[in-house]
């Protein structure tokens, strides 16, 4: 049971790399709070951190309202379950989760008592004694995640810990983890580069771009209002499609044929011929007849993804790739010309010189 | 690599590091030094008098015809035992590599010799080629060839390779063997499938994939012939007859200890370092190379 | 195998039965000299058939009887040192090595790139090459004649350093983070993790080192003129220079074998790991 809080945390490397600028966040008490972004963002340095693995160059972190900066790993008790898992090779899976116990001075006892629980929660108590050289890859994850929960820590630190998995086990202890988390309400931070993961797992998520927060906030917020086009494009699959347009008043230019209005009181008032970004994810383009359509695309590759199908093609008069996702059941062939409705409910503005979401 | 996943302790990694650095700095560096400057002195035996000279030792040595002789015999008697050593190796290790039955056996009975110290090798054959009552002169004998080592300086030359080489095969063997079993089986599936024979097969595609493991045997095998060889000689014919043994080695050893040349000994010290440090610097470029593979 | 032509199996075989032949052949010379009486090695054929002297020569050489080693100190005894001296070198290179190693991976000081140039350049400097001032530096410290002086000089080792700190670097960075996590300082995370991990490299350098140790022969030679610290290498150039037609052939030889046994033995009975270790530290 605890709260971790970053206030302008800094990180630069000793050859003057700035991989975190200012990073200020709140974790409240069993909150997971998922950082996601692509990859040198500075997520895992910031998890890092947060650990004791990594020094802190500027700022101040408090866990429980104590500040940690100079405390060891250990004594910040935390615990990590690390992408690879950092299993100990030579010792058997009780002895793995055994280790970090023994290491405090725990009663043998209680040590049995605690690896021997933590082991039937997560089915593994027929492991026990076996070395991690003979566990499958969702086994080692366990007893990873086993020696994390066996300590009972104030905070659990994830870094990527499913990306050594097939697809299918990964969706499987995804859950698992979301459980776990749940159960033993323990605060959570939880590094992933996967956008699924993320939207799944977190109570809050953080886009996280090139050392800088994009967004906090939850999951289906930053997906209903990306406040940046970067958080825009990440979350989502398949991805949102961008346009480039020119706005003048409530009235949207995306090609001299294709020309929206939108009814949205919160845009600038008096745009005169600005330069924007239109966002509209794939599944927010509705098929219809060809006089309620703004455009029509002409197919170029089908994806038929069972329930789903994704279509492509250049949006008319520009040479940028769109996607479109159709049901399923609607047969396509290239060379299709599909008439589309582009939702006004649903459209993205964002500046095109900051990338700033406009409106609501 | 580790560079995030370090201690901080200040002090600690200092004390870990003392006892192989104060070994190294008392044992190595230190002599280093002293051989260094002392190849710029001339001592008298008894140590009465010492005369800073400059390059008055080594000028002396390089106008010594005897020096150069030792060079020679030196370079002779490495790339001999590297050549000898090797092509034996790499036969056998070719041969072993394809064998299905008894690989492990044949393996056992031929990495022993490793074990063996260079100056028994020495004694061992230089029993055999006694020519009094050794077996191999007394063989050679049935063809009409009379051997004897202690006057003709190619057949003394001989016996010191062979015995140097011998030992030397178990090592090159196992490093052939594993350079050999690296080679993925499906290129020589592929050039068999291509129609090369055998022994296509084996120059065609295999042999420049061994190069890399050759040259690095080469090199080691050199760096052995050089300097560890001292037994071989010192045991066998003490550089004999002649001068035609007597390797920059053993010279070094005999003008210090037996001659007392301290200034001449130490020059000698320094131009061995030279060619020792000279070798290293080619294998690690070896080895470097072989990392970006 | 590619594909099957008997005649070629036939001559693998034959060139390889051939090599065994010709490399084994010295030591059939050597079990049989090791038989025979001294009579047999003045003039004609040596024996090439075990003789019946094969109990008397190793019980006197053994034991030294009637001074046969031309030394006041038997085989034994000399075996006892080389042992001793195998040994000490063999653990204090693995020793030393390993700490250093753990400094120069784990650790970030002043000077690491120079002390890592430093142990670097021992590599360069094999004791044939400073015979006469490492000479000099062991006697003005006392250290002739003595175990110590026998074997310190020559524990510093850039080889076994190289080894363990490759190996150390493919360890995986993480297992010591969460070694960290788990409250193990470097002392901990040393003897827990790391040592475990290193058994197979050690074993493996330990029979490299042991034999490099039991092989010496120029360092003894030098350092010691006390018979008593004799090594069983060293003493055979002893028996050779009892000059032509003297040479006590069959007591040679059976000095001969036991030089050999101990290290030979140590090679066959770890063949995998000697194989393994050997190939990887040329890495």
């Amino acid at each position: 049971m605890a709260t971790v809080s970053l206030k302008n945390i800094n990180k630069t490397y000793a050859n003057g790399h700035q991989a975190i600028e200012n990073l200020n966040l709140d974790i409240t008490d069993g909150e997971m709070l998922v950082l996601v972004g692509p990859s040198g963002c500075g997520k895992s340095t910031s998890l890092r951190m947060v650990a004791g693995l990594e020094t802190i160059s500027g700022g101040d972190l408090y866990i429980d309202d104590v500040r940690v900066n100079n405390l060891e790993p250990s004594e910040r008790d935390i615990a990590m379950v690390f992408q690879n898992y950092a299993l100990y090779p030579h010792m058997s899976v009780y002895q793995n989760m055994a280790y970090g116990l023994k290491n405090r001075k725990v009663p043998k006892d209680e040590i049995q008592k605690k690896v021997e629980k933590a082991a039937e929660i997560l089915e593994i108590t027929n492991l026990l004694h076996n070395k991690p050289g003979q566990l499958s890859g969702g086994q080692r994850q366990r007893v990873a995640m086993g020696r994390a929960i066996v300590r009972n820590p104030k905070v659990f630190l994830f870094d990527e810990p499913l990306s050594n998995l097939d697809a299918k086990l990964r969706v499987q202890m995804r859950i698992e983890i979301k459980r776990l988390q749940q159960e033993f309400a323990t605060t959570a931070i939880y590094v992933t580069h996967d956008q699924v993961e993320a939207m799944t797992l977190a109570d809050r998520l953080v886009v996280m771009n090139e050392g800088n927060v994009e967004q906090v906030g939850p999951p289906i917020e930053l997906y209903e209002k990306p406040a940046t086009q970067f958080v825009a494009g990440f979350l989502g699959s398949p991805a949102m499609n961008f346009l480039d347009a020119s706005l003048n008043g409530n009235r949207l230019t995306l090609s001299p044929d294709v020309v929206l209005d939108l009814n949205d009181p919160n845009l600038p008032t008096g745009a005169h011929d600005l330069e924007v970004v239109l966002g509209i994810r794939p599944e927010h383009m509705e098929a219809c007849d060809e006089a309620g359509a703004d455009f029509t695309l002409s197919v170029d590759m089908i994806e038929p993804l069972g329930a789903d199908t994704l279509l492509y093609g250049y949006f008319p008069g520009t040479d940028t790739l769109i996607t479109s996702e159709q049901p399923g059941k609607q047969q396509f062939k290239r060379g299709h010309r599909l008439a589309l409705r582009i939702d006004r409910e649903r459209c993205h503005l964002f500046d095109k010189a900051t990338g700033k979401r406009l409106g609501s | 690599m580790h560079d995030n996943a370090v201690f901080s302790h200040k002090v600690l990694p200092y004390f870990l590091i003392a006892p192989q650095l104060i070994i190294t700095l008392v044992f190595f560096i230190w002599p280093a030094g002293q051989a260094l400057y002392q190849s710029f002195l001339i001592e008298d035996a008894f140590g009465f008098s010492v005369e800073f000279v400059w390059f008055e030792n080594f000028i002396y040595l390089l106008e010594d015809p005897e020096y150069w002789n030792s060079v020679r015999v030196t370079f002779v008697f490495s790339a001999l035992v590297a050549l000898v050593g090797m092509i034996l190796a790499l036969l056998l290790a070719a041969m072993a590599d394809r064998v299905v039955k008894g690989a492990g056996a044949y393996k056992t009975l031929l990495i022993w010799p490793y074990a063996v110290a260079p100056v028994v090798a020495a004694v061992l054959w230089w029993l055999m080629f006694n020519p009094s009552m050794g077996v191999l002169p007394f063989w050679m004998d049935l063809f009409g060839y009379d051997w004897n080592h202690y006057v003709n300086s190619g057949e003394a030359m001989t016996v010191v390779v062979i015995a140097s080489a011998w030992k030397q095969i178990s090592y090159n063997f196992l490093f052939f063997l594993a350079g050999l079993q690296a080679i993925p089986r499906s290129l020589i599936e592929a050039a068999a499938i291509d129609g090369a024979s055998p022994f296509k097969r084996f120059w065609q595609i295999v042999f420049p994939l061994l190069s890399p493991t050759a040259f690095f045997l080469l090199v080691v095998n050199i760096v052995y012939a050089f300097f560890e060889t001292f037994g071989v000689i010192h045991a066998t014919t003490l550089g004999g007859p002649g001068s035609s043994t007597k390797t920059l080695v053993y010279k070094v050893y005999e003008d210090g200890f037996v001659g007392l040349d301290l200034g001449g000994s130490a020059a000698q010290s320094v131009i061995l370092m030279i060619i020792v440090i000279t070798l290293t610097v080619v294998q690690f470029r070896y080895v470097e190379k072989k990392v970006q593979y | 195998m590619v594909e099957n032509r008997p005649w070629l199996t036939v001559t693998r075989h034959l060139v390889l039965i051939l090599g065994v032949f010709v490399i084994g052949f010295p030591i059939w010379i050597a079990l049989v000299a090791s038989t025979n009486s001294s009579s047999e090695f003045v003039s004609g054929l040596m024996p090439l058939w075990f003789g019946d002297e094969g109990f008397g020569n190793f019980r006197r050489v053994l034991s030294n009887e009637e001074r046969v080693l031309g030394v006041s100190v038997s085989a034994s005894w000399m075996m006892w040192n080389s042992f001793i001296m195998a040994m000490v070198i063999a653990v204090g290179k693995i020793v030393i090595s390993i700490l250093s190693a753990y400094a120069i991976v784990y650790f970030r000081f002043p000077f690491r790139k120079t002390c890592f140039w430093l142990i670097f350049l021992t590599l360069m400097l094999p004791v044939e090459v400073r015979i006469l001032p490492t000479y000099e530096v062991v006697a003005s410290l006392g250290m002739l004649n003595s175990y110590a002086g026998l074997t310190i000089p020559l524990i510093a080792s850039a080889t076994a350093t190289f080894l363990f700190r490759q190996f150390f670097m493919s360890v995986p960075s993480s297992l010591m983070e969460a070694a960290r996590i788990d409250g193990a300082g470097p002392f901990k995370f040393f003897k827990d993790i790391l040592l475990p991990l290193s058994v197979n490299n050690i074993a493996a350098l330990f029979v490299i080192l042991f034999i490099y140790g039991w092989n010496q022969y120029l360092w003894p030679l030098l350092i010691t003129t006390d018979e008593d610290y004799y090594t069983i290498v060293m003493v055979i150039k002893r028996l050779m220079s009892a000059g032509e037609g003297n040479i006590p052939w069959n007591i040679i030889m059976t000095t001969t074998i036991l030089a050999m046994l101990p290290p030979v033995i140590v090679v066959l009975g770890m063949q995998k790991l000697f194989v393994k270790g050997l190939i990887e530290q040329e890495k």
